[in-house]
């Protein structure tokens, strides 16, 4: 077997135990809170007599010891049956699903712009150290590292909806029109425009200093003086030897941070509105839907893991001595 | 208080005005309203919970056998055209519209009614067994009417046929699932794909961004609904509700989806309309539950120092941003019906309130502390926290250490509902449309139940409190009731059981090009098939 398809192969044998860990893990946790579904079932529609709440709690089970519950949750997992959400009236699975995709879109979204621009950004500063342009690149990572994302969000709304007017203030898409495919992408896209930016600035600042010092280290070593040697322009030096081998620490920290990402777009998501899975959780939590809390953290960690899993393999393309050893 | 006062002449006079063109046909048809709310609708029926942003969206869905009007609730036409009550007042025969089709096309009928009530809403709802555990049988000797008899009289029993009270749902969908137990019922599809008779029908839900309904073209009211749909817009950031509303992106936010800090900001703007009328049957009503087994606070003259060392007026405007009126007793002064007007107001006397503690013999200790307790607050915002540091401050100055806990909601029922394990909570109840159905819950001692949330978690018990609203439950004369609540009002309002603040307003905005919004106690409530816009 080539030694990546082994790798991926052992990679994705360790997902299961890692998942299952994380489930039990999450299902301990969660069930140390005190106060049930049921109560915010009652309460929500105003108080309840006990009979009312005792009947409820029997149909979702929660009447029973912790750890038949438990059993039942494992026993139902093996089988991708991620149980009922009570609050919502429907199938966790189905709820969480609805919301992966744009979760991940604005994820990936953010992640690029992160990515792209901090290592553009960190290059041109390395390139330019000690001059202007490399103390205002730093002033600028330094100020948006510091802003609160929901600030960041509302001060982008504020400029771009309601100052000039050019991109919506809200949502994943424009309600109750129907469009062509392209133009829903489009339409799409322009939504998509203020919460990645939001989300994926602070990364810019993260990875703009990172890929400026690892670079500037880069610099220093010596198959740089060769390529100068040779003549090279430092353009070229810059951009085709040095960023490649400078990417590597950038790459780790966005892998590292998948997980990160993730949090921080449940602020963005409110503020925006965005129909995502960060939203979900946060409602789940406050009203201990305990079965679709669950989920949602069930997928987010499968998520996690096999984008890490992801980044792995990039890394490997980049260095080829990591899947090697 | 002169403006609020003006202000609720002139919604008066406006509901008049409205009411009066009630029936008349819609000025223009057509067009999308778009209003705004958070958090989002867990179900599209009112059986898996009766919670504001569910019964605003399927109240324009499923309707009850009448409809209502002006803020005493004056009974009208639903889906009911007319109906009689016996001398008794324990037999109720409503005689049905025909011609009424469920969305899905299908024939409604008087067993709708009966299975709907017997089989869902009396088991399965909070206040099923509130509003129909007196009912004997439900008889349907045509298809087109119903007989309620009834053990002994109800006297608000024309009050409870609200669409988001005892909707009517279809006995052909409902006969498909199991309704021995809620579970099957609050997982059927209704709850999600509902099928109603209502002006308005389910087009698509997109979960965590918006529901759209459209218009029913075969509702039975000819030439409405006025609009062609109703979209809901789940925007989950109160600012970013507030500038959808001042861009005229969404026409209404209705019963306070606006955070209180930018109601005020909005309100003032050229194109939008603001009131706190129209939410009269629902009665929000603020007060400090105390736990009354335990030693200081036992005493009505500790209570009566907490009361009078609190400025109710402080409290709606700084903490609520003006959203509300100080509160005299149990029942909101805005009931036309039962508000007892005799009750003072609080008064706001920090010296008076040290004097009493003094006399009931709770000395100051050398730190200047009289005793120490613990408060909870509701964990529904940022107002609630403010309210708790405002106590918190206020009692000091009197000399009661107070420690705040901070608890999320599912925690915060247990501790006091459950566990009755608190000293000091704030909390709201809603009136609803009668005091027995809202108010009596809170006070008898039969509701000291470990568990029940919103009823008597204080441990307070009044003979006298308990035998009147037993009797008002029963009475049949409306001015002997009037009495009853009367004396009730005003032995809770000095007795203190519970600290009563605020009666919280539920304030709706709309953009002027909206009409017809406001037209009874349960306004967002209402199928809104009459409201109509520019």
């Amino acid at each position: 077997m080539p030694p990546t398809l082994a790798f991926l192969a052992r990679r994705l044998l360790q997902l299961g135990p890692v998942v299952l860990a994380i489930a039990a893990l999450n299902f301990a946790l969660l069930h140390m809170a005190p106060g049930d579904v049921a109560d915010i079932i009652a309460a929500s529609s105003g108080g309840a007599p006990v009979e009312f709440v005792e009947e409820l709690r029997r149909n979702f089970g929660l009447d029973r010891p912790l750890w038949e519950q438990f059993l039942v949750f494992l026993g139902r997992l093996l089988v991708l049956d991620l149980g009922w959400s009570h609050i919502q009236q429907a199938p966790v699975l189905e709820l969480v699903m609805e919301r992966v995709p744009a979760t991940l879109l604005l994820m990936l979204a953010a992640i690029l712009v992160a990515v792209a621009a901090g290592m553009l950004l960190g290059i041109l500063a390395a390139m330019r150290h000690r001059s202007w342009i490399d103390a205002v690149l730093s002033i600028l990572a330094l100020v948006v590292y510091a802003t609160p994302q929901f600030w960041l969000g509302l001060m982008l709304i504020v400029l771009f909806s309601v100052t000039l007017g050019i991109l919506p203030s809200g949502g994943m898409m424009t309600i109750a029109t129907d469009l062509s495919w392209s133009a829903r992408a489009l339409d799409i896209a322009r939504h998509l425009v203020l919460p990645s930016l939001t989300l994926g600035l602070f990364y810019v600042a993260l990875y703009t200093r990172l890929m400026r010092a690892s670079m500037l280290e880069v610099f220093t070593l010596d198959f740089i003086t060769t390529a100068r040697a040779k003549g090279l322009s430092e353009t070229r030096i810059s951009f085709v030897h040095a960023a490649r081998n400078a990417l590597l620490p950038v790459v780790t920290l966005a892998g590292v941070q998948i997980g990160h990402i993730l949090g921080g777009s449940i602020l963005v998501e409110t503020v925006f509105g965005w129909p995502g899975l960060g939203r979900l959780v946060f409602d789940a939590l406050l009203q201990r839907d305990l079965p679709l809390l669950l989920g949602v953290l069930l997928v987010s960690s499968v998520v996690v893991v096999l984008v890490n899993l992801l980044v792995d393999l990039v890394y490997g393309l980049l260095d080829p001595r990591i899947v090697q050893r | 208080m002169t403006t609020n006062l003006t202000k609720a002449i002139m919604g008066a006079a406006a509901l008049a005005a409205l009411a009066g063109t009630a029936a008349a046909q819609c000025p223009k048809t057509g067009g999308t309203l778009t209003y705004l709310y958070h958090p989002e609708p867990t179900a599209l029926s009112t059986i898996a919970t009766s919670a504001v942003p569910v019964a605003i969206v399927s109240t324009k869905i499923y309707e009850s056998l009448l409809t209502y009007e002006g803020a005493g609730m004056t009974p009208k036409p639903g889906l009911a055209e007319s109906w009689t009550v016996s001398d008794d007042q324990k037999t109720y025969t409503f005689k049905l519209r025909q011609g009424v089709k469920w969305h899905d096309g299908k024939p409604f009928s008087a067993d709708d009614v009966k299975y709907s009530i017997e089989k869902v809403v009396k088991p399965y709802t909070s206040r099923g067994r509130v509003y129909f555990g007196d009912v004997e049988a439900i008889e349907t000797p045509d298809p087109y009417t119903v007989v309620f008899k009834l053990k002994a009289p109800v006297p608000f029993f024309m009050n409870v046929f609200q669409p988001g009270e005892a909707p009517i749902l279809p006995k052909h969908i409902l006969e498909t699932i199991d309704t021995s137990a809620s579970g099957p019922v609050r997982q059927s599809s209704l709850m999600r794909q509902p099928v109603g008779t209502g002006p308005f029908k389910l087009k698509e839900w997109t979960r965590g961004s918006h529901v759209i309904l459209e218009r029913n073209p075969d509702y039975w009211r000819k030439g409405h609904p006025c609009l062609d749909q109703v979209v809901l817009r789940v925007l989950p950031d109160g600012a970013a509700r507030a500038i959808a509303m001042e861009s005229g992106e969404a026409d209404v936010a209705p019963m306070s989806a606006l955070p209180e800090a930018e109601i005020e900001r909005i309100a003032k703007l050229p194109h939008i309309q603001a009131t706190k009328e129209g939410a009269e049957a629902l009665g929000p009503n603020m007060w400090l539950e105390v736990n009354l087994r335990d030693k200081p606070l036992s005493d009505v003259r500790v209570r009566r120092a907490i009361s009078m060392a609190l400025d109710r007026s402080r409290i709606v405007d700084v903490i609520w941003y003006g959203q509300g009126t100080p509160a005299t007793g149990p029942i909101v002064s805005a009931n036309p019906n039962f508000y007892n007007k005799a009750l003072k107001p609080f008064v706001y006397d920090p010296k008076a309130a040290n004097r009493l503690l003094d006399e009931a013999g709770y000395k100051r200790g050398a730190d200047g502390v009289r005793f120490r307790m613990t408060q909870n607050f509701l964990p529904y915002g940022e107002s609630w926290v403010r309210l708790g540091e405002y106590i918190r401050q206020e009692l000091g100055k009197i000399g009661i250490a107070v420690d705040t806990k901070s608890l999320d909601l599912a925690g915060w029922l247990k501790a006091v509902y459950t566990d009755w394990d608190f000293h000091l909570t704030s909390t709201f109840s809603h009136n609803y449309s009668d005091p027995t159905i809202g108010v009596q819950r809170t006070f008898i001692s039969s509701s000291i139940r470990k568990g029940a949330t919103f009823t008597n978690s204080m441990g307070y018990q009044n003979a006298r409190v308990d035998e009147l609203f037993a009797k008002a439950a029963r009475e049949t004369d409306k001015a002997a009731r009037k009495k009853q609540f009367d004396e009730i009002q005003q032995i809770l309002h000095d007795e203190l059981p519970v600290i009563f603040l605020v009666e919280l307003s539920y304030t709706s905005l709309w953009n002027k090009r909206v009409h017809g919004l406001i037209t009874n106690g349960i306004s967002m409530y209402s199928s809104w098939d009459s409201v109509w816009k520019e």
